[in-house]
Formats: C-alpha cells, sequence, structure tokens
C-alpha cells in the first residue's frame, strides 16, 4: 500500500509517497505541490530586472541566484561579443557574500533540521538547540548585507561588479562579523579550534573531545547512519569558482564537466501534480552539494570518510558541517587579500545591444544552479532555472530512481524520512 | 500543550504563495530569542514549534496572533486543506492578522504568477478587494519584499506589551511607514544639489535621477533602521526598488523613467513645475566636494 507523508521544515513543502514492503520502503516517489511561475515573470522585462527578480525565487538562497543571474547576463554578453573582464575586487566581493549564504544556510539546517530530527531517533543527548543556527545565520547576513545592502533579497550585482563600493571600514565590519562567527562555530559548534577542526584526518579523531558536533557524529553512529542512505556516489560540481573544482565525479574520481550537457524531465508522480522537474547530466543521475565539493577539494577527513562509510548520510551530513569551516577559513583569505583601489564595476556596453544567449552557473548552498538566458535587445525571451534540489530529490521511476529515491530504498520509513532531510531539501527553490 | 499560566500570546505562522524570504528574514532579528520567549509558537515554517502542519491544517486550534507570509491564492492548498479555509478559521478568534511581505499585503511579486487570482490579504495592489475585508480592522500590513525583521519585532512587542498601533491608510504601521526610504540615506546631499551618480559602483552620487531609485517615494524606514543592523540598498549603491508600495514589483528597476529628462515621478508630495523649478535653481551651484571621489585610495597619499 502506498502512503502518503507530508513533509515540513525543508524550506518549503513536499509529499513523499512511500511504498512500504516488509516495513521497509520498497520506493518512494515524490511531489512539490506548489508553483510561482519565475521564468514565465521574467518574460519580455528588461534583462536587468532580472537581479531583483530572480533572488525572489528563494528566501535562502536568493543571492545564489543573484549570482546565477548576473552570470547569465555576463555570458550573453560574451556570446554577443562584448566580453566583460570583472575586476578581482569585484570576484572577491562576489564570492565572499556568497560563500556567507553558503554558511547561513549550513548553520540553519544544522540546527533546525538536522539535530531535532536526529533527537527524535536516538537516546544519547543532543539538544535542541534551533536558535543557535538562527544566530549564526545573522553574523552570516551581516556580513553580507556590509557589501550588499541587506539579506535576503539583496540584488548588488550587476554585469560588470557590484554596485558597492566599500571603504576599509567595511572590510573591518565584514572581518569583525567573520571573526565572531568563527568564534561562535567553535565554541557552539566545534568544541576546538576551526585551526585545528581543518587539519583533523579521521573520523576518528571526532573522540577526543565532545561538542554539538561530536554528539552529532555519535547520533548518527548510533542510527546506523554510516551504513545507511547510500545514493549513486557520483557527484557534480559545475560552479566555478575559488572554493570548488568543477567536476563530475564517480567515487572519488574525477572527471571533467560541462554545463551544456545538463537537462531536465518531467518528474514521476503518479498520485499528484507535481510541479517539480528532475535535473540529469549527460541523461544520469548525480548527487549535488557538499559532499560532492568536499571530495571534488580532496579533503583528507572527507575523503578518508568516503573511504569508510561511502556516501551514506553519516558521510553527507557531515561533510556539509566541515565545509562551513572550510568556507569560513577560505573567506579569511578572500577578505585579507582585497585590493580596494580596484573599481567596483567596469563599463559595460547598454544592455539594449545584446541579443544572445547566456548560461549562469553557481554552487548554491546546495549544489549548482543554473540560470539560462535568452535575450532579444536586451529584454528577456527565455528564461530558465535548474536547482541543486532538482538533481538531488528528482522523482523518477524505480528503474532509473534519482540519489534521494535511491538512499531510501530499503530502510525503515523513520530512517528514509531523516535521510530525505540530509540532502537539505529546497522546495520553493524547485517549484520555481 | 498550551501552557495556561504565563498567558502568553499565541503565534501562528501560515504561509501563501512565497518564497519563504521573510520568514527567513524574521530568523536575523537580533533580539530574537527575547521576543520568542514572550510569545507561544504554535507553528513556524522553519522550525519546530508546538504543532505540526497536519495538525494546524484540521482547523480545530485558534490563535492571537495570525502572521501570514506570501500571496494569497482561492486554489492554493496545503495538506490538501485549502489555505482560505485555514485563514477563515485561524482569523477567527485572532486579535491580529499580520499580514508579512508585500506579497501577503498587495499581491507583490507572486501576483504575476496569476495576477487575476492571487492578490493581498486585504488589498489587491492599492485596491481594497482582498478576501479578508470582513477583518479589516484586525490586520496590519508590514510590506516589504522581504519584511524588514525589526519591523516584524516592532510590531509584535507592541501586540505584546498592549500597546496601540498606528496605522496608515494601508494599514501599515506609522512608526514603521510614515517615513521615506530616502530619510537616512547617506547621498541626500547629491540629491539636495541634484549630482547624479555617474554609474554603479560609488559612493558618490544619487540614484534617483539615472539609476532609478525610488527611494523618495517609497514608504519605508531602511535607511533609519538599518537592514541587518549595518547597511541599506542605497547605501550599498543599489537603488531602491520600492518594494513597500502597492505597485511593487515595477519594471525597468535600474533605470529612471523620464519624459524629456525630467524624472516621470518626483519626490512624494512635492508638485512637479515647483520641483523642476527647486531642481533647476540647485543645478546651477557647483559644489566642488561633491564632483569628485569622497575618498580616492588611488591618488591619496
Amino acid at each position: 500500500m502506498i502512503t502518503k507523508q507530508l513533509l515540513e521544515h525543508i524550506e518549503g513543502e513536499a509529499s513523499v509517497y512511500f511504498d512500504i514492503k516488509d516495513d521497509k520502503v520498497d520506493f518512494a516517489t515524490i511531489t512539490f505541490p506548489h508553483f510561482r511561475g519565475m521564468e514565465s515573470i521574467l518574460k519580455g522585462k528588461n534583462a536587468l530586472d532580472a537581479l531583483v527578480i530572480t533572488p525572489r525565487v528563494c528566501g535562502i538562497c536568493g543571492h545564489a541566484h543573484l549570482m546565477a543571474a548576473v552570470r547569465a547576463i555576463e555570458d550573453a554578453y560574451k556570446n554577443a561579443g562584448f566580453e566583460i573582464k570583472l575586476t578581482q575586487k569585484a570576484q572577491k566581493i562576489r564570492e565572499f557574500t556568497l560563500i556567507m549564504e553558503m554558511i547561513q544556510n549550513h548553520f540553519k539546517w544544522l540546527y533546525m533540521v538536522i539535530i531535532p530530527e536526529l533527537v527524535k531517533l536516538i537516546s544519547i543527548k543532543l539538544e535542541k538547540t534551533p536558535l543557535k543556527g538562527a544566530y549564526a545565520a545573522s553574523l552570516s547576513a551581516k556580513a553580507i548585507a556590509v557589501f550588499g545592502g541587506q539579506w535576503p533579497h539583496s540584488s548588488y550585482m550587476i554585469p560588470g561588479g557590484v554596485t558597492s563600493d566599500p571603504t576599509f571600514i567595511e572590510i573591518m565590519q565584514a572581518r569583525s562579523q567573520l571573526e565572531e562567527l568563527i568564534k561562535f562555530f567553535e565554541k557552539e559548534t566545534l568544541g576546538i579550534s576551526l585551526d585545528k577542526f581543518l587539519t583533523l584526518e579521521s573520523c576518528k579523531d571526532f573522540n577526543g573531545f565532545s561538542s554539538d558536533l561530536t554528539n552529532l557524529e555519535k547520533g548518527l553512529i548510533e542510527t546506523g547512519m554510516h551504513t545507511k542512505g547510500f545514493a549513486k556516489d557520483q557527484f557534480i560540481v559545475l560552479g566555478e569558482h575559488g572554493f570548488t573544482n568543477s567536476s563530475k565525479l564517480k567515487g572519488t574520481r574525477t572527471f571533467g564537466i560541462n554545463s551544456k550537457y545538463v537537462s531536465d524531465t518531467d518528474a514521476y508522480s503518479p498520485q499528484e501534480i507535481t510541479y517539480a522537474k528532475n535535473a540529469l547530466y549527460k541523461n544520469e543521475y548525480y548527487e549535488a552539494g557538499p559532499l560532492g565539493r568536499m571530495l571534488s577539494q580532496s579533503v583528507p577527513l572527507i575523503k578518508n570518510m568516503h573511504r569508510r562509510y561511502k556516501d551514506s548520510a553519516y558521510s553527507r551530513v557531515m561533510a556539509r558541517v566541515f565545509e562551513i569551516g572550510y568556507l569560513l577559513e577560505y573567506s579569511k583569505i578572500l577578505l585579507d587579500n582585497f585590493d580596494i583601489d580596484e573599481d567596483s564595476v567596469v563599463t559595460v556596453t547598454d544592455i539594449k545591444q545584446i541579443s544572445a544567449t547566456g548560461i549562469g552557473v553557481v554552487e548554491a548552498p546546495r549544489g549548482p544552479l543554473l540560470h539560462k538566458i535568452e535575450l532579444k535587445n536586451g529584454m528577456i525571451s527565455q528564461y530558465h532555472i535548474t536547482t541543486p534540489t532538482q538533481f538531488n530529490i528528482g522523482s523518477s521511476t524505480p528503474q532509473t530512481p534519482t540519489p534521494v529515491q535511491q538512499a531510501m530504498q530499503g530502510l525503515a520509513k523513520k530512517d528514509a524520512l531523516f535521510i530525505f532531510r540530509t540532502f537539505d531539501v529546497c522546495s520553493v527553490c524547485t517549484t520555481h | 500543550m498550551h501552557s495556561k499560566k504565563d498567558n502568553k500570546k499565541k503565534l501562528l505562522w501560515l504561509q501563501g504563495v512565497t518564497c519563504n524570504g521573510n520568514t527567513h528574514s524574521f530568523l536575523n532579528l537580533p533580539y530574537l530569542p527575547l521576543l520568542l520567549s514572550k510569545i507561544e509558537l504554535l507553528y513556524f515554517p522553519t522550525m519546530e514549534a508546538l504543532y505540526t502542519f497536519e495538525e494546524i491544517s484540521e482547523c480545530k486550534l485558534s490563535c492571537d496572533i495570525l502572521v501570514f507570509e506570501g500571496a494569497f491564492d482561492p486554489e492554493l492548498k496545503r495538506n490538501d486543506i485549502l489555505i482560505q479555509t485555514m485563514l477563515e478559521h485561524y482569523s477567527k478568534n485572532a486579535e491580529y492578522v499580520i499580514a508579512v511581505g508585500s506579497c501577503a499585503s498587495f499581491g507583490g511579486i507572486f501576483k504575476a504568477s496569476a495576477p487575476q487570482r492571487n492578490s493581498g490579504l486585504l488589498f489587491n495592489e492599492s485596491e481594497r478587494t482582498g478576501p479578508m475585508l470582513e477583518v479589516d480592522q484586525k490586520i496590519i500590513n508590514l510590506s516589504g519584499c522581504p519584511i524588514h525583521p525589526e519591523w516584524l519585532g516592532y510590531t509584535l512587542n507592541m501586540i505584546i506589551n498592549h500597546q496601540k498601533i498606528l496605522l496608515d491608510e494601508m494599514h501599515r504601521p506609522r512608526e514603521l511607514y510614515s517615513n521615506l526610504a530616502h530619510h537616512g540615506c547617506t547621498r541626500n546631499e547629491y540629491f539636495e544639489w541634484k549630482v547624479d551618480a555617474k554609474g554603479f559602483g560609488l559612493k558618490e552620487g544619487c540614484l534617483f535621477y539615472e539609476q532609478g531609485c525610488r527611494g523618495p517615494m517609497t514608504h519605508a524606514s531602511c535607511n533609519k533602521i538599518l537592514w541587518n543592523e549595518v547597511s541599506s540598498k542605497t547605501r550599498s549603491g543599489t537603488p531602491c526598488f520600492g518594494c513597500t508600495e502597492p505597485d511593487f514589483p515595477k519594471q525597468n528597476f535600474f533605470n529612471t523613467k523620464t519624459n524629456m529628462s525630467i524624472p516621470e515621478d518626483v519626490p512624494l508630495g512635492v508638485p512637479k513645475r515647483n520641483y523642476l523649478t527647486m531642481a533647476g535653481i540647485a543645478k546651477t551651484f557647483h559644489i566642488k566636494r561633491l564632483e569628485g571621489k569622497l575618498i580616492d585610495y588611488k591618488t591619496t597619499p
């Protein structure tokens, strides 16, 4: 018999239809029931309006949408013969604010979703402290606002650079938010210094101290999450940034990748209308997000974790927490190497001159986000968005399961529900 | 279960057609833990509260403060229950219905996806034709895309402290919306002397003349109560897009609409002819200090 389960607290809602046989999930399909029509809203508008409208796709990763939109427009400039060369300063500011958005997302996911859900399954003591997540996220948001004016829904990236012109005092403000965030992460999450955390090489190293992180790790082991939740063991990283290597991974082996091979297909949802589409790379399903990103960077701890526990729910969760530390460290480097003399924006040709297509790809918190734009005399004739959750939480047939469908298969329903959340689902992005 | 002894206000947060932006903005409130300690959270979209959504959607409970985020769509269902049914049920006994964000207030960005159907709770853009006319006296509109966290913090604290909230004709608290986004803008001197920003990426110049800034026409305290405690759109060189007004979203956000190089919209409450005369005089001044960069790191020794 197929039973419906409503999932909340996942950036919107989803329904999972479980087919249970012998108390185990035989198969599950996923429905995203809400739709907003962002792509049609954009049609017929000035290309620059995408910089205001697309951040409104999502309240938690709108900044990633802004960056994908500006990159798509800049790519259209390039394809029309007007290549734009950003200054290092503009690039670094954009990267810094993107990273801060990723970090706020990961903190909220950890403290508002993963820990409360894990607590339901375990016997060891793990305190639910959702407001820790909100506090850390608010520090990240402040750091974004220093450059971007506000968060959520900033629109401060424009073709050629950024609208802000930070002075030293603003860089110091951002640096001070970052220091505060690192202190919080060390004291409240890790229980050890960030430097030490980043040098950990094995899962055994978690035994030496006690903190939210180690309690989380114990909980994952207690629930057997290191032996459950295996997906495809193949990953994609598409966004080009200083903190990633865009690549396709099969296990830990890396291969080249090109975003032109991304396609989408209608989701399979026999019980209810869904507005989701599945995203594929060369017609195959891949997992997207922090685990793939950290493997692509050959982070020793994550490689070791993968050797022991493969792409289990354990590895997926721990990689996302590790990525917070990794990105905090990278943010310091960005802010410390900032040439304030450079221009914030370079002059670009009037958008009305641009008739071309463009693609903008970024790594959003949950994985690759792609915006494709088609411009005629600077006006949008087509706009197409592919989001990370479409890669991870697709809903396909039993013959070709998506990463999440595969990860839930053969498990008790309560485990499957937790594993669903380990992918950090964004329903609002999916049904843009 | 509800604790009766402390008599805290019960708050329920429902969502219509939304991006979750207001939820996430609210989570940035600096005194969030203190505020949440003063209320009883029945349901909240991103974190556990007293009840699950399944329990809430049965419409058997009641709340004192109903917060609604997102545009109203009469056909929208959550957990197979029409959101309209939930709104009708929970607004019946609520003391206040707070529409958070421009979608819930006026239709906002998600009115555009279904213009004939979607609206705000009380207003459809600026027309008073929303679905909740029957309880209009309870409705507080906190427009903005998204809502500024401290605007909701203020409203909830006023309610908790039993203080009367003065509203404007669009049901927005006067304390928050009698200001214009222009107030407190660091570019005001450039506005006074009609000095345009030469482009983006600059601290200098006013964004009203060329870059589409709606600051002088927009009721919002973004430059008085700073975003995330540190900044605002105009401070970071981005024009104000007028996101608190019923006509948001307009088009061509980064361009000022002009007729014969005169801005089509002039600052709120100023007769156009007088404004143009005054602007013409101001433009004749050449204030050297406003002509170059404020700080030139390249040339200053």
